[in-house]
């Protein structure tokens, strides 16, 4: 666009009146004309007309055109002015270097801090599944009366699939640790079984060969399997030669078919899928094995279904189900989670809380750049009244002063994405917690576009406040009175409730993080119930026909036992079923003889672990009472158990149950120890009642061995591995950790979250102090002549610098009390993640205010110094 | 209604804008004044199609348009030739002139010989 055409608008007229003139000229002149060939004045007028022809589309064109133009010149104009506004704004935060890496460290920080949270929330929670029709998929679980989920048999897994009316589909899966031989070394993988459509259910597709189909559930045909991808570049180094190769998995041989694309997994991630065997007790029509439950179970609702809909068809079934099979179903019945709560359903309120506490941080920058722009006020205001008074309206300067913001912010959103790229990298490489999906976190298209979103919104926080205070009622008189710099008391008094803002969202930020901190405190301080130090755990798994028998089964594990025991330094050896803080085992029915039968909405269910003799000294947990498992309860010997304090309370009423006969899946057995609790799944839960039986007398295959020994256990790493191949070298040693993790894992998604909070509610801190400093100083400068009058007057420096920071502590004071106010408000978001302290925990309440109260002494002194230092002569020479 | 534009016109109406404007800044009087005498009245009815013409070839910027005093000291709305105007003009007469003369050697062509 030519430069004449900007101003063209001053002079030319609106487009209408415009056109309109133009064509009146030319009837004008042609009527002249014809007038002056002699033609009378009326009907030349009509000849003109006549030639002219039609008149209302010409001139409706015209007006078209040009309105089509000018709007397209307001555009241009506008860009222009944008274009102008950028490069002043460039050009003035260039000019005061200071302010501009002060206001963009903060904003960085701030929106740095909230993209990085997004992006996990993002990937995290608000990603779909990668599932066909994610959110219309369920888990089912069977229901006990008193309320705890289970898996599906797979009878009862056959009844709701042919009986359902919400579901259009209805698959299962379970999972299992094997060990695979005929690749290499012997290995431990993470199989799955699963049913006939399962795949075509979540949409999961191979990458080569095929998947696995509904023939190959029949027995005779199951012996196939479809590799994951990561599994099959891990493993086979992504040989394509691999389909049609036979491994053993669990001791039988299967026929790799096929390998799934890359990125397709379950829900838990998987190296090996097999077909679930579908014997006898896969029908619906069987009461075999209906209270063998070991399959989740996926179902797909009918399109519209609700949540509720799909329960009431749940329960329906299980009412059926408990009048046919009265004696296995009774008292049970069915319910649904969406599968994006099983997924994501316990890490959904800490990572909002997250997001919620890095919001409060932006809004902490947010105030504290707008307390900055507000400070440059005296520098600004000869400048902005100069244009003022140069032609400028107000909406032009206003417009100026947002794009400033604009500016200001959207360098800060970039800087802020870059902040963002590299704490979710940091983030996936450390893996600091056990978050599920946390490997799909990334600095996304949605990421960026959040980004800039809060960039906008920022800006126009921090900068409409300035901004309307720049071009407002104090304009006219700045020119007089730049002299002496002055702003308008509200000025001051604005920047101050900034100031009380900030302090109140530190506050709010503070109290968080402190209740966390106590919490995670609180959570180290449980007593695990075993000694962690010294001692190792790995996991053996006995498979194939060698071990088919229970008998050498025995015989290998107290080779095991033997062989480690003769290592240098150990000093107790162990096996066990289930690890402390890895889950509480295998589930039994349980009944105490001779007490009352429970009522039916009880789960008479407890957990139980086979353990050799050394175990429970191996982990270092006390006795209580009575005495460790021996040598000679084995399979000849009468059943026995040790019971934990737990199940003490639970099911003897706390009285001394040495003697007494309990009743485990129908096996009689006598108590002969009782065990202090040790912990199951995290230090939060409560540790449930269960049982101990020796191994010989429930011998299990898959096994944790723990080892104890008098020195620095990690140096018997590969000793240990050595023992195991000499005795079976078909045998895998897998998850070889120390005892100590077992506690730190347990601990991991508490202290991430915790640490994060830490981090944002420090920087709040940190920001609200500069925020503090930021006013006061300023405070300072303008008040420099009336604190030299006083010094003039003979006030000691002491009484400057008490008044000064006085006043920071009565601003900090406010603030304070308002943020405290707002924590108690906001409680019940932190409320679910608090351990072992109330919410109005005593501690973090009285120290928080301390902590501010320090923070704004501290941020207040420097100023305070410096005013005490003024000449009091300028009180003369200003005046 | 009827068309606005003799069909002998249509397509070249802005070519004869553009050459009219050629010897310097015009009002669209001028402009239909000079496409009378040069055409032989070719715009005999329906000068009013000229308008529409004009402000699109401004929009396109082939020409600029000010309001300045006339010949009888009214205000007029002048148009003259931008630097792509010329141009233009330039291509469209060549365009011109190349169809013209294939028309014309094709209306003087014997029959086809076998």
């Amino acid at each position: 666009m030519p430069r004449w055409s900007r101003f063209r608008r001053l002079f030319g007229r609106e487009p209408k009146a415009d056109v309109d003139a133009e064509l009146a000229f030319h009837l004008e002149m042609r009527t002249g004309e014809l007038i002056d060939e002699g033609v009378p004045a009326e009907r030349a007028r009509a000849l003109a007309l006549r030639r002219f022809g039609d008149y209302d589309s010409p001139r409706q064109q015209c007006v078209a055109i040009s309105e089509r133009r000018e709007r397209r010149m307001a555009r241009i104009e506008y860009l222009t002015e944008l274009r102008q506004d950028v490069v002043y704004a460039w050009r003035m935060l260039r000019r005061t270097p200071g302010f501009t890496l002060v206001a963009l460290t903060t904003l960085a920080l701030g929106i740095g801090a909230n993209s990085a949270i997004f992006s996990v929330v993002q990937a995290v929670l608000l990603a779909p599944l990668p599932y066909r029709d994610a959110p219309r998929l369920y888990r089912v679980t069977t229901l006990y009366p008193d309320g705890t989920p289970y898996s599906l048999s797979p009878p009862d897994f056959m009844s709701v699939r042919e009986q359902t009316r919400a579901f259009d589909q209805v698959e299962a899966f379970s999972g299992g640790v094997y060990t695979m031989l005929g690749a290499g070394e012997p290995r431990e993988v993470r199989g799955i079984g699963v049913s006939d459509r399962l795949f075509d259910l979540l949409g999961l597709q191979p990458a080569l060969g095929r998947g696995l189909l509904p023939g190959d559930n029949q027995p005779g045909h199951d012996g196939v399997a479809v590799l994951d991808y990561g599994f099959w570049q891990r493993q086979f180094g992504g040989d394509h030669h691999v389909l049609g190769r036979t491994v053993r998995i669990a001791g039988t041989p299967v026929e790799i078919v096929g390998v799934l694309a890359r990125g397709a997994r379950m829900l838990d991630a998987a190296d090996v899928y097999t077909p679930l065997l579908y014997n006898d007790t896969f029908s619906a029509a069987t009461a075999k094995g209906r209270r063998g439950e070991f399959l989740t179970v996926i179902g797909r609702a009918r399109q519209g279904m609700a949540l509720a809909e799909v329960d009431n068809d749940l329960r329906r079934i299980g009412s059926q189900l408990q009048s046919a099979f009265r004696a296995t179903n009774d008292t049970l019945t069915f319910n649904a989670t969406s599968l994006t709560d099983v997924v994501v359903g316990d890490v959904r309120r800490p990572l909002l809380l997250l997001l919620g506490a890095v919001g409060f941080v932006l809004l902490v920058a947010c105030a504290n750049v707008a307390n900055l722009l507000l400070a440059r006020a005296s520098a600004r205001q000869t400048e902005l009244a100069v244009r003022s008074a140069l032609g400028a309206g107000r909406v032009r300067l206003l417009r100026q002063l947002l794009t400033e913001a604009v500016v200001l912010g959207t360098a800060g959103a970039v800087l802020g994405l870059a902040i963002a790229f590299a704490a979710t990298r940091a983030l996936l490489a450390a893996q600091p917690a056990d978050i599920p999906r946390v490997e799909d976190v990334t600095v996304n298209g949605a990421v960026v576009i959040f980004t800039f979103a809060i960039a906008i919104a920022t800006s126009l926080g921090f900068g409409i406040l300035p901004a309307f205070q720049f071009t407002g009622a104090g304009m006219q008189s700045a020119l007089r009175e730049t002299t002496r710099g002055a702003t308008s008391v509200g000025g001051q008094r604005m920047r101050s409730a900034l100031v009380v803002v900030e302090i109140a969202l530190a506050v709010v930020l503070l109290t968080g993080a402190g209740l966390l901190v106590r919490s995670l405190i609180q959570l180290t301080r449980v007593d695990p119930g075993f000694r962690t130090e010294q001692a190792l755990s790995f996991r053996v798994v006995l498979q194939g026909e060698k071990y088919k028998a229970d008998e050498p089964t025995r015989i290998r594990v107290s080779e095991f036992e033997q062989r480690l025991r003769a290592l240098p330094g150990v000093t107790n050896v162990g096996a066990t079923s289930v690890l402390p803080l890895s889950g509480r085992g295998a589930m039994v029915g349980f009944a105490v003889e001779g007490a009352p039968p429970p009522p039916p909405n009880v789960n008479a269910e407890i957990a139980l672990a086979s353990t050799t003799p050394d175990y429970l000294r191996a982990i270092g947990a006390t006795l209580m009472l009575g005495r460790q498992f021996s040598g000679a309860d084995d399979t000849a010997a009468p059943r026995v158990a040790i019971v934990n304090e737990a199940a003490v309370r639970r099911w003897f009423a706390g009285e001394n149950p040495i003697g007494r006969r309990i009743n485990t899946n129908g096996v009689s057995r006598e108590v002969v120890g009782v065990v202090a609790d040790v912990l199951q799944r995290s230090a939060a839960e409560p540790v449930a009642p269960m049982v101990f039986v020796p191994f010989a007398q429930r011998t299990i295959r898959s096994l944790r061995m723990v080892v104890r020994t008098s020195a620095d256990p990690s140096t018997l790493t590969s000793a240990i591995r050595a023992e195991i191949r000499a005795l079976d070298a078909e045998l895998a040693v897998a998850d070889i950790t120390p005892m100590g993790q077992l506690v730190a894992r347990s601990l991991r998604r508490p202290r991430f979250y915790t640490s994060l909070l830490t981090v944002f509610a420090g920087v709040g801190l940190v920001l609200a102090t500069i925020g503090v400093f930021g006013v006061m100083n300023y405070a300072v400068t303008q008040r420099g002549r009336e604190i030299s009058i006083r010094l003039a007057l003979g006030a000691l420096p002491g009484d400057v610098l008490r008044m000064i920071v006085s006043r920071a502590l009565v601003l900090s004071a406010i603030g304070v009390s308002v943020g405290l106010g707002a924590a108690i408000a906001l409680g019940r978001f932190i409320q679910g993640q608090l351990f072992g302290i109330a919410l109005l925990d005593p501690v973090t309440f009285s120290a928080v205010p301390l902590v501010l109260a320090a923070s704004a002494a501290f941020a207040s002194f420097v100023p305070a110094r410096r005013a005490t230092k003024l000449d009091p002569a300028n009180a003369l020479r200003e005046g | 209604m009827a068309p606005p534009t003799p069909d002998i016109l249509r397509g070249t109406l802005d070519l004869l804008i553009l050459k009219a404007l050629s010897w310097g800044p015009a009002h669209g009087y001028a402009v239909a004044r000079w496409i009378q005498q040069a055409t032989d009245d070719a715009l005999a009815v329906g000068e009013g199609s000229l308008y529409p013409a004009l402000h699109r070839l401004e929009e396109r910027e082939w020409i600029t348009a000010t309001w300045g005093p006339s010949e009888n000291n009214r205000q007029a709305k002048y148009y003259a030739l931008t630097r792509r105007g010329r141009a233009r003009l330039k291509i469209e007469a060549d365009n011109w002139r190349r169809y013209a003369t294939a028309i014309f050697a094709a209306l003087d062509a014997p029959a086809l010989q076998e």
